[in-house]
């Protein structure tokens, strides 16, 4: 089993796992995993499989550019992670502009993961 | 090759579970378990509006690799059916919409023995869709209903475990309050021998009652035990009437109380009867809303002013910004998915001054209610 493609250790950046899909995915692993219908160890692979498949997603179907203006109200880095929180930000992509008047950026260093 | 966000969602649905299922397999557990999660994983993703009521799985030409989809691994032959037979499970709980997909090509070398899925019509809700897709299904051979008003479904349990019509029942609470059940039950016939540890019950013979030692009534049991026989309690029934006996108990002892007083929460005698020095206050109902608000950048628990813990040290004046953040906080909803976020890489992060310069890629952003993904974001902000 050792040496497979399968067993490559690679890092994933489980941020994603906090948006909407990712969520979605961590709830439903741990029904499944309260009752047991799925082993915890399982549940960890799947995780981490929506780890690369969501990162890769993002590389490859996704063409949107974004730009964003706002306050800065608080920075922090931390482990390699930028979290900003802005105020009064505007996102403008190719629609309409969004307007919130609270964010928080959490953004991982993209450098981490190519090697 | 720019996608919509739920298309892009429902790539990476594919993507996750074609390729856990071979870890699946490892761990032997069944296709069935790999249905389910990708079937609540469709569900909720819907619920919270992450993806349209509609799941569009992607047109076969668009893709280049080979002619099942292009999500599915090729050396698993199966992936395409099975997915596309799964996704309306979810799609039936929600109207659909008369949308047709287009049909994949069918799969070639089908092999049954993989997978324990019997084809043709479903209890899977009526959906064009699902008629389109048991129709391409040739592992069965059966006719192909294309685009028909739905045949009547039975509630079948083609995958031994009937996810869609359990799902709505609520299969888990039929599961675990059939697995409740008998716990509960051994619980009412064990001798009280087996009960060595619940120091109360211990002396009480098994007549069937069980205290609850935990709640808002453990502090009133507590207070009671030394001064009761134990064939007091014993008279009174069942645990289910746990509220009743402390009732009775709390009559005979202060015979005074007509209405049961609450025992935990603000008004509790924790604080009295334990005499707390420290900063336990956090759970004051104002509080509540404010921990859920508080980001960690900025937001910190607000001790109650008179706690002791500010004597000791120059006071942190912590609680100076975080009613400016209360302020701006959008809908105040405690829901997960509310407050604005955006995840994504950083490629740089610069600063001149107070002008700080970001650029960020791959990320996925929460605004105002949906879900916006991005290859790119350029960042300017004003500190």
């Amino acid at each position: 089993m050792f040496g497979c493609n399968e067993f490559q250790v690679m890092a994933t950046f489980e941020l994603y796992r906090r948006s909407s899909i990712g969520m979605c995915l961590t709830e439903t692993l741990d029904e499944m995993v309260s009752n047991g219908t799925l082993s915890p160890e399982l549940a960890i692979q799947v995780l981490v499989q929506f780890d690369k498949s969501m990162t890769e997603a993002l590389e490859t179907q996704v063409k949107s550019k974004v730009s964003i203006k706002g306050h800065l109200h608080t920075y922090r880095f931390c482990d390699n992670v930028w979290t900003f929180i802005l105020q009064r930000a505007t996102f403008k992509n190719d629609e309409c502009p969004e307007q919130v008047g609270r964010v928080k950026i959490v953004a991982c260093d993209s450098k981490l993961l190519t090697q | 090759m720019a996608r919509n966000v739920s298309s892009v969602y429902i790539h990476v649905v594919d993507d996750v579970i074609s390729k856990v299922r071979d870890e699946f397999i490892n761990f032997g557990v069944g296709e069935n378990v790999l249905t389910e999660l990708q079937t609540l994983w469709e569900m909720k993703m819907m619920q919270c509006g992450a993806i349209s009521g509609a799941i569009e799985r992607p047109p076969p030409a668009q893709k280049p690799s080979g002619p099942i989809t292009p999500v599915h691994d090729l050396n698993v032959p199966y992936e395409g059916p099975a997915e596309e037979y799964e996704t309306p499970t979810a799609e039936m709980l929600f109207p659909p919409t008369p949308l047709q997909t287009p049909i994949q090509t069918p799969l070639p070398g089908t092999d049954q023995s993989m997978y324990n899925i019997p084809t043709g019509p479903s209890d899977y809700a009526p959906s064009p869709i699902t008629d389109i897709r048991n129709g391409v299904d040739l592992k069965a051979g059966r006719p192909s209903p294309y685009m028909q008003p739905p045949s009547p479904w039975t509630s079948q349990r083609p995958l031994g475990v009937d996810v869609n019509v359990a799902y709505e029942e609520g299969r888990d609470e039929v599961d675990r309050g059939a697995s409740d059940q008998p716990m509960t039950q051994d619980f009412f016939t064990i001798s009280s021998g087996k009960r060595k540890r619940d120091d109360y019950a211990s002396q009480l013979t098994s007549g069937g009652y069980m205290p609850q030692q935990d709640g808002s009534g453990d502090v009133m049991i507590e207070f009671l035990l030394p001064e009761y026989q134990p064939k007091e309690v014993q008279k009174s029934m069942t645990g289910r009437d746990r509220e009743t006996a402390v009732k009775i108990l709390s009559k005979k002892e202060t015979e005074a109380a007509p209405v049961l007083p609450q025992q935990d929460g603000v008004n509790d005698e924790y604080d009295d009867l334990f005499h707390f020095q420290g900063n336990e206050d956090y759970n004051t109902p104002a509080e509540h809303v404010e921990l859920r608000a508080a980001t960690p950048a900025v937001g910190t628990p607000k001790p109650a002013k008179n706690e002791a813990a500010e004597d000791d040290e120059p006071p942190l004046n912590e609680d100076d910004d975080d009613d400016e953040d209360l302020d701006d906080l959008e809908n105040g909803e405690e829901e997960l998915n509310t407050q604005h976020l955006v995840l994504a890489q950083f490629d740089k992060v610069t600063r001149t001054k107070s002008r700080w310069k970001c650029i960020l890629k791959d990320g996925i952003m929460h605004l105002n209610g949906r879900d916006i993904l991005f290859n790119k974001a350029t960042g300017e902000f004003e500190f």
